[in-house]
């Protein structure tokens, strides 16, 4: 029964100060498929991806990742499954240098540590950068630079399932189009949470739409994408390359 | 924004660069002690120390401006501690004084031969607290950030505001902007700390070591050593 890489029953969840961000989600993701959550801020796209490796615990309902339940028991094989590339690379990026941001991960997941220079070499090249890059500082890079040191810093633990919050968000037209490629090439299950729609319609085959902490569709991305009455109802547009002139 | 005012120059590749930051640590931390302790009658110590600490900095190949650029900022502080200690009449200050500038030039060197993170490794290794060394590193990292976050709220501030607020008002402003940068590193703690929890952190910081200890690091101990000890028995 390990078909599913990722199956969330009846997920709740209320942040502290009794702020419902999830209400009753039900969804299965395949191993390999690529899907993308999509709605308007605060929909709670981020909370969900927080819960893939139990960095958010779920008050009710199940999540099961490679056909191991959520619990505090499996959390270690179950953080070395899924990645989370968050938004903001300078919350990911906390080492003083890229080799050791890169090279964090790994170290955790006690690989050893002869192999750990290869790992880094492995995921930033995985990320399309330079091995040189692994002495430069973090604070010392551009926004698209560290964006891509975030992604290696995941790839370098070989997580089978790979969430990613806005992965390009703030970036310019060149560094996006770089990531995007860098994107399409990984082999991992991918959720992506995106506003960006062009990226969707570009890398994820299958969109789940959520709004108000409710999924209200899931399906074929192109079709979705395309509907312009389900879009505008919430808060969204359908992206230029799907409307008709 | 770019910013490297701690360890601009650690990446040169000099003798005292390669040297393993534990030997470098313990070697400098020598030199300060030893200088801190010369007694006041024994003037020529200081000109001892204040040579050998000139041909440290020749080998490190820091430039000789940086240096002085760095100790000219921290200057007013050290007129200010001389000045602390009245008591000790004109040869006092001028001995305080001229022990702190050796000091201080003996820190910028440690600090600019050895990368920040390679001298918070040092520590860990020599038994300094592991917490301690954390939060260390990311004051280092973070601090760039947080000076970023300060810059960008003061240019927000400067485009709303037409001339200059009474004194008052002003105060009102910074302190509300300072409650902000606070609730921002407070949830930016948060999230860095979900962004670790994510990558299989669990509770120990691991690292990765490229340097060693090696002969090199014996000796330039060893040299050190000795020299503290010929100065302060035969001189």
């Amino acid at each position: 029964m390990t078909d599913y890489a990722v199956r969330i029953t009846r997920l709740s969840y209320s942040y502290p100060d009794g702020t419902k961000a999830l209400e009753g989600i039900d969804l299965d993701v395949a191993q390999g498929e690529r899907i993308a959550i999509v709605g308007p801020s605060g929909a709670g796209k981020s909370t969900l991806l927080l819960h893939l490796n139990g960095v958010l615990e779920a008050k009710t309902g199940t999540v099961r990742i490679m056909g191991l339940n959520l619990e505090s028991a499996n959390l270690r094989q179950i953080r070395r499954h899924v990645g989370l590339l968050f938004q903001d690379p300078n919350d990911q990026l906390f080492c003083p240098t890229v080799f050791e941001d890169i090279a964090f991960g790994p170290l955790n997941l006690s690989v050893p540590r002869d192999e750990i220079p290869r790992r880094v070499e492995k995921a930033l090249a995985d990320a399309g950068l330079d091995y040189t890059m692994r002495s430069r500082t973090s604070h010392h890079l551009s926004l698209g630079e560290r964006r891509r040191v975030s992604l290696a810093a995941v790839l370098a633990m070989e997580p089978a399932i790979l969430g990613m919050d806005e992965p390009t968000s703030n970036l310019d037209p060149r560094n996006r189009r770089h990531l995007i490629d860098v994107i399409r090439g990984l082999n991992a299950t991918l959720i992506v949470a995106a506003h960006d729609l062009e990226l969707v319609l570009d890398v994820c085959s299958r969109t789940v739409l959520m709004d108000h902490g409710r999924i209200w569709a899931d399906g074929e991305t192109r079709s979705m994408l395309g509907d312009a009455q389900l879009m505008e109802a919430h808060g969204l547009e359908v992206p230029l390359s799907l409307r008709r002139v | 924004m770019k910013h490297n005012f701690i360890d601009r120059y650690a990446a040169l590749d000099s003798p005292l660069h390669i040297l393993e930051p534990r030997s470098k640590l313990l070697a400098f931390s020598a030199l300060i002690v030893a200088v801190l302790c010369i007694p006041m009658d024994r003037g020529i110590l200081f000109f001892v120390y204040f040579f050998v600490t000139a041909i440290l900095m020749g080998i490190s190949q820091v430039p000789l401006a940086y240096i002085v650029g760095r100790t000219l900022v921290i200057l007013p502080f050290i007129v200010l501690a001389s000045l602390a200690a009245p008591w000790k009449g004109l040869p006092g200050l001028w001995i305080l004084f001229i022990r702190a500038i050796i000091c201080l030039v003996l820190l910028i060197l440690l600090t600019n031969t050895t990368r920040f993170t390679e001298l918070l490794r040092g520590l860990r290794k020599m038994g300094c607290p592991q917490i301690l060394v954390m939060n260390l590193s990311f004051l280092y990292r973070y601090l760039f950030v947080l000076t970023e976050e300060a810059m960008r709220m003061k240019q927000a501030r400067d485009c709303r505001r037409v001339g200059r607020a009474p004194f008052a008002e002003e105060l009102k402003t910074l302190s509300s902007m300072l409650g902000t940068l606070l609730i921002r590193s407070f949830e930016r703690a948060e999230r860095m700390h979900s962004a670790m929890l994510s990558r299989g952190f669990a509770g120990e910081f691991q690292v990765h070591s490229p340097r060693r200890f090696t002969w090199r690091d014996l000796a330039f101990l060893s040299g050190v050593a000795c020299f503290v000890a010929v100065t302060f028995v035969v001189l």
